[in-house]
């Protein structure tokens, strides 16, 4: 088994594909979620 | 496309891997085959599909239509079981490839049986192939995330099955939109629909199999130690073999434990918003009378606000999934299940009072916390089977588990609908007929108590000989662990 302190650190620039790739599944499911408040807001009129 | 490309082996990760790029994978998938809860969405519009302004001879019924989804249901449960195995020795890559073709494959299918106004072959499109493909989507990465995530299995499972509820609040606008937007004097544009979404399904789907990576052999997070084993303990560092699992109690009880969550929480789902109507009636819009005795005006309005009241509940089934399943992590899974049970017991019994007490504030949190429990009963359970199992298998393991979800779809919604007929016939007040239902899908719960209550950690006998693993990590392609 490879040792704790063998395990190499993401590097820095790995951040930026990680905020990429949520904001490409994250962005259709905000609409989708904004979509379902708009329907949700009726019962508290 | 070359297997090779497909293959286990070409994805393992790297040094220096981030492993927070496999959840967004994962929900590419699952917000894509989570649109199999937005599929009523194309019922209404099919039922007038050849008389266009109304229904004529020879068009769909919307109760006919509904035996799309239930087939995709049933399937969903079947290939989990079925192909888990393949799964776990192919990898998460091949799996999730062969479920976008299944999935958006079904779209064109199910367009062509538009086009040719069979609904057979629309069953065949979108019930079956797609159900296939919901089956293999589903559990995709299960084990992958667990592997990644051994300190969090809770929350990583959680976020990729948070999709699966979520896909249904993208996939329903944008099918109306798609909708609109296709509809003419001869179309209610569902055809064209279809054929859109299969492709922008299928494209999403194949981006998240092409995400998908697997930690290299004995692979571990910056920082973390696995915690020591204890032999009483409920978190296991073994293996169960998946054709070993099922002949284990511990299976079967928590096969009983989601089946029972499910049932209950499909049942409640199919009733919420009716029920919500007919206890409160002209409450609901500041006024007085039941439901029966309002004008058709006020009707319409209490309808929005049950609506209304669905859409929030949807909002919760799916934020119950990554917050109980990450709570989970903190709890431990049968602390967390046992809290859905107990609390989930007196919560389905207390809902018939709220309503005769007339709190509508009441009655609808009650819901509200009753939706996060159904949510989090599916994220939960990966991660409880890999802490009882262990993880090589657990992506097949939770394939079979799944079939309880299949007996659920149908348990859940004859319950209520028996129960309901079975009372109006005898001529029980429509608003008082849904206070027994409640009692009884209380009762399921106290069997999913029972059931969760009697889970322990599994017998030495079960779990594979070193001799074992080693073979079943050389099949799995895994040859350096096995060293």
């Amino acid at each position: 088994m490879t040792k704790d302190s063998e395990q190499p650190r993401p590097s820095p620039g790995s951040w930026v594909l990680v905020v990429i790739a949520w904001a490409l599944v994250g962005i259709p499911l905000a609409w989708g979620v904004s979509k379902t408040l708009q329907t949700a807001v009726r019962l508290f009129r | 496309m070359s297997s090779g490309l497909l293959s286990k082996e070409r994805i393992i990760a790297g040094p220096g891997f981030n492993r927070w790029l496999v959840p967004p994978a994962a929900l590419a998938i699952h917000l894509s085959i989570g649109m199999a809860y937005g599929l009523s969405v194309f019922w209404l519009p099919l039922s007038h599909a050849i008389g266009m302004t109304a229904p004529a001879p020879g068009d769909w019924k919307v109760s006919t239509l509904g035996w799309t989804f239930s087939l995709g249901i049933v399937f969903l449960g079947l290939s989990a079981a079925v192909f888990g195995r393949w799964l776990e020795r192919t990898g998460p890559r091949k799996a999730g490839v062969v479920a976008a073709f299944c999935w958006g494959g079904g779209f064109l299918v199910g367009a062509l049986g538009v086009h040719l106004h069979s609904i057979w072959l629309l069953y065949f499109g979108i019930g079956i192939i797609g159900g296939c493909g919901l089956g293999l989507g589903y559990i995709s990465p299960v084990s992958t995330l667990i592997r990644w995530f051994p300190d969090r299995r809770g929350m990583a499972t959680g976020m990729a099955i948070m999709g699966f509820g979520g896909g249904a609040m993208i996939g329903s606008p944008l099918a109306n939109l798609l909708m609109n937007h296709y509809k003419t004097a001869t179309s209610v544009g569902v055809q064209e629909t279809f054929v859109t979404l299969g492709a922008i399904y299928f494209v999403a789907m194949l981006a998240g199999a092409f995400g998908y990576r697997l930690p290299s052999p004995g692979w571990q997070p910056v920082g973390w130690t696995p915690p020591p084993a204890v032999a009483s303990g409920m978190i296991t560092a073994r293996q169960v073999h998946v054709d070993q699992a099922w002949r284990t109690p511990q299976f079967w009880l928590l096969w009983t434990v989601l089946c029972m969550n499910v049932s209950a929480g499909i049942g409640v789902i199919n009733m919420a918003s009716p029920m919500l109507q007919e206890v409160f009636g002209g409450k609901l819009i500041g006024g007085v009378g039941a439901l029966r005795d309002l004008a058709d005006s006020d009707k319409v309005q209490v309808a929005t606000i049950g609506a209304g009241f669905a859409a929030l509940l949807s909002l919760f089934n799916i934020a119950g999934r990554i917050f109980w399943a990450s709570l989970s992590d903190l709890l431990g899974r049968k602390r967390t299940y046992f809290i859905f049970f107990a609390l989930g017991t007196v919560l389905y019994a207390a809902a018939p009072s709220a309503g005769r007490a007339g709190t509508i504030p009441l009655f609808v949190a009650i819901f509200c916390v009753i939706l996060t429990m159904y949510g989090g009963g599916f994220a939960t359970i990966p991660a409880y089977l890999a802490d009882l199992f262990g993880t090589q298998h657990v992506g097949a393991i939770h394939g079979r588990l799944l079939t309880a979800w299949s007996v659920a779809g149908v348990l859940g919604p004859v319950v209520v609908n028996y129960l309901r007929d079975y009372q109006l016939g005898r001529g029980v007040p429509a608003a008082d007929a849904y206070s027994t239902t409640m009692y009884i899908l209380a009762a399921l719960l106290v069997v999913g108590f029972w059931a969760n209550l009697m889970v322990r950690p599994v017998a030495d006998r079960h779990f594979m000989t070193e001799a074992q693993l080693a073979y079943e990590q050389r099949q799995a392609h895994e040859a350096g662990a096995a060293k």
